[in-house]
């Protein structure tokens, strides 16, 4: 009896230990009416997106900036975002929708596929309040030369808007609008904007053009023009 | 003892997945077509290289790995000179003034040709740059290489030998 009472205690404890907890994550606070939910890529934060952040609170938007590569100790790999607990990224929206703000989440190349997911899980009420600006996601399962791309099944996400914000100069461009049926099928609201002159990463690349240099420096206007507009459709 | 055959395993393994990392070979896979244009604007087709090995390369002049690339695709063009190969690189979803650009400071001595609204990209389903193609002289994709190499050299040229090798010996 007393085994079976310690075999409860352990599944008791080890459900507390399983369960979705808010990923760690940095918080650049402001009083303005907006929130910017921040996911960096699989690359993971870079000081250029942090100098962002910080302009943004200035200016009144508060950030909540998630680094996933460091908050669950994963390699720089965009294989990597495929092992991100869906429910504590379903959790951290919530929380930010029901902190009463205007909620935009931000995300990056692979990244994009666990916020989408997690966006699927929230309730639809939720859902609909949010807005998803993805710079240049890869939702592929499959996509090799000569075969029809393959996308990721991301749930739900009817009453979701999202905008995609694809720069110009990226082997992903002609493949956009197979990018946007493929959101659309799944009940997004999808529009874009093409970043022209610009390469993926432009904000923190080894070699950049003085042009992506400058646009790096300016994020957080890019990001003020969005909110303002509506971002999303 | 143990500890050096697992290194000696991790090193066949990673020796493993570079080579596969490589020139991946095709069943004689038919090609896409390619419809593109030179840069005077001259229609240009696969039927326009029939005959010789084709090596298609997709990239863009704002590709790093792309660039890296080029002076050892010109240096092979050179080495093969008299042979049945045909260099062809079709720059992928940009303009004439972009390329022209690129050209202006690298002199390449074979065709480039344009997809600037990115139609044979999307036919040759091109996910990343640069992506290159080795075709037969009935136009039959053989290998595929996704990712830059050295053309004229080691896997690259043993790949392109073996190909000129295979080829029907012409009649005079």
């Amino acid at each position: 009896m007393l085994l079976f009472r310690m075999l409860l205690f352990s599944l008791w404890a080890c459900a507390f230990g399983v369960r979705a907890e808010l990923p760690d994550y940095q918080v650049f606070p402001a009083q303005g009416e907006h929130l910017l939910l921040w996911v960096t890529s699989e690359r993971g934060r870079a000081e250029p997106e942090v100098l962002a952040a910080e302009k943004l609170a200035r200016q009144g938007v508060e950030v909540w900036s998630l680094d996933l590569v460091n908050a669950y100790f994963l390699p720089q790999l965009p294989s990597s975002m495929d092992r991100v607990p869906q429910q504590d990224l379903t959790d951290w929206m919530r929380s930010a929708v029901e902190s009463g703000k205007q909620v935009t989440v931000y995300t990056v190349a692979r990244a994009a596929a666990p916020v989408l997911r997690a966006a699927a899980q929230l309730e639809p009420a939720l859902r609909n309040r949010l807005c998803l600006l993805l710079m240049y996601p890869n939702l592929y399962t499959v996509a090799e030369p000569l075969a029809e791309p393959d996308y990721l099944d991301l749930g739900s996400l009817s009453g979701l808007r999202v905008k995609v914000l694809q720069p110009r100069r990226s082997a992903a461009t002609p493949w956009l609008p197979g990018l946007i049926d493929h959101l659309t099928q799944f009940g997004a609201t999808v529009a874009q904007e093409i970043l022209e002159n610009l390469r993926e990463g432009y904000w923190a690349r080894e070699s950049p053009t003085e042009y992506e240099v400058a646009e790096g420096q300016r994020m957080d206007a890019m990001f003020i023009k969005e909110l303002n507009s509506g971002g999303c459709k | 003892m143990k500890r050096w055959l697992a290194t000696l395993a991790l090193g066949l393994f990673f020796n493993a997945a570079g080579h596969a990392a490589g020139f991946e070979k095709r069943a004689s896979t038919p090609a896409p077509a390619l419809e593109a244009q030179d840069l005077k604007g001259a229609p240009k087709t696969l039927a326009s290289y029939r005959g010789k090995v084709v090596l298609l390369n997709f990239w863009a002049s704002w590709c790093p790995p792309c660039l890296r690339e080029m002076p050892s695709l010109e240096r092979l063009r050179v080495k093969m000179a008299g042979r049945p190969l045909e260099i062809v690189a079709l720059d992928s979803a940009e303009t004439a003034e972009d390329v022209n650009a690129y050209l202006s400071r690298m002199k390449l001595g074979f065709p480039i040709l344009l997809d600037p609204d990115g139609n044979n990209t999307r036919r040759w389903k091109v996910f990343a740059l640069p992506t290159s193609f080795l075709l037969d002289a009935e136009g039959k994709v053989r290998y595929v290489l996704t990712g830059p190499t050295e053309w004229d050299e080691g896997e690259a040229l043993q790949v392109i030998e073996s190909m000129l090798a295979g080829m029907p010996v012409q009649a005079k």
